[in-house]
């Protein structure tokens, strides 16, 4: 009924619009389902980093190459710290006293470097082997 | 994340019952970049011996900021030349990106995107444009160590207020790249846009282009990150321009 009232507070040239907005929100649901099924069948591995003061704890996270498997960064600090990698394409804001995951791989084996973007001089390495 | 970036798209979906093509080239990402500000230029102009079609340019400045961690709303300032025809400012434009999943951990990354384009010209029509985005990060691709990056944008419009016309036409804009090093990853881009989807019997004159695009960053930590692309298309039919060269430059820093 609520759809029916906004539908006939429309004009008419935009009711192919919101027949494109339901078959494209349909078509991003069947996705996330399709995606939320298929993650669920595998629950990525997880490590654990902190962010205390100006450096990470640890600063070498060593990761079995092949698999997928998720990063949960904790920052110990106040102020706010960002998780970034360039050549893991990540890039994510943690605020003080939060944490954060990030999903990674899979990767070849190789040392991949990460660091916090608000504060360069901390820096570590996730080593795939 | 996830509930509030779908109660936002779903807000958005109704929304967007209220937008017209605009033959842009400008790729949009699904990953937001949280409480980071942006600046950014997009520029393109074409090459055609057919002085219809020659020289055609369009300029934007946008100005972003990620609000939260799943959605990033931009002011965006068109300016465009029609060939043969002088500077005229065309619109002002409210983008919206939300990001729907965390990057990484589903086969492919969704987000989606809407704006509402409002016409400098009262001529024009004022507009709407939204759709899908799609982010694929395909490491090791075929075992050959090198780590690609796709991105699928599917964006329809529709033309709203006065003057509009009840066309419905759909922007297709598809960028595959290698991720060789932040600072320089090549790629290819297309980018088509079909005139009506609405209406099959109407579709005429879709365009097409295809070219290749390098795509890069350099991070100056605390002071910011800088972020180019610049790219020559070739047009596929009689309808599209010969050659496109298209570019975006960006500015962002966090705070």
């Amino acid at each position: 009924m609520i759809l029916q009232i906004i539908r006939n507070m429309l004009p008419a040239g935009i009711e192919g619009v919101a027949i494109m907005a339901r078959r494209l929100a349909v078509i991003a649901l069947l996705f996330l389902y399709a995606s939320v099924a298929s993650a669920r069948a595998q629950e990525p591995a997880n490590f654990n980093i902190a962010i205390k003061e100006h450096h990470f704890e640890p600063a070498e996270l060593d990761v079995p190459a092949g698999i997928k498997f998720t990063v949960t960064v904790k920052n110990l600090n106040d102020t706010a710290a960002e998780f970034e990698s360039t050549v893991l394409n990540r890039e994510k804001v943690v605020v003080g006293g939060a944490s954060i995951t990030v999903y990674l791989g899979p990767l070849t084996p190789g040392s991949y470097e990460f660091f916090n973007d608000f504060d360069p001089d901390a820096r570590g390495h996730i080593v795939v082997k | 994340m996830r509930v509030g970036a779908g109660i936002a798209f779903c807000l958005v979906s109704l929304l967007l019952s209220y937008a017209p093509a605009r033959a842009d080239f400008e790729m949009h990402y699904p990953v937001i970049d949280y409480r980071e500000a942006e600046i950014e230029h997009n520029g393109s102009t074409s090459f055609d011996n057919r002085s219809s079609m020659n020289n055609n340019q369009s300029y934007t400045i946008e100005l972003g900021y990620g609000v939260t961690p799943w959605w990033e709303p931009e002011l965006e300032f068109d300016l465009a030349a029609a060939p043969g025809q002088n500077w005229n400012y065309n619109a002002t434009t409210f983008e919206n990106t939300f990001q729907l999943t965390e990057q990484g951990e589903y086969w492919a990354d969704l987000g989606f995107f809407a704006e509402y384009q409002h016409a400098a010209s009262r001529l024009d029509a004022d507009a709407i444009n939204f759709g899908p985005l799609v982010q694929k990060e395909w490491n090791n691709a075929l075992g050959s160590g090198l780590n690609t990056l796709h991105t699928l944008n599917l964006l329809v419009s529709k033309e709203v207020g006065r003057n509009r016309n009840d066309a419905t036409p759909l922007a297709v804009s598809w960028q595959s790249r290698l991720e060789l090093d932040p600072l320089f990853q090549p790629g290819v881009e297309y980018y088509g846009n079909f005139n009506n989807i609405a209406g099959p019997t109407t579709m005429s004159d879709p365009t097409h282009r295809i070219g290749p695009v390098i795509v890069g960053a350099y991070n100056m930590y605390q002071y910011g990150k800088l972020k180019y692309e610049a790219g020559y298309l070739v047009g596929l039919n009689n309808a599209t321009e010969r050659g496109t060269i298209r570019w975006r430059l960006e500015y962002e820093k966090s705070f």
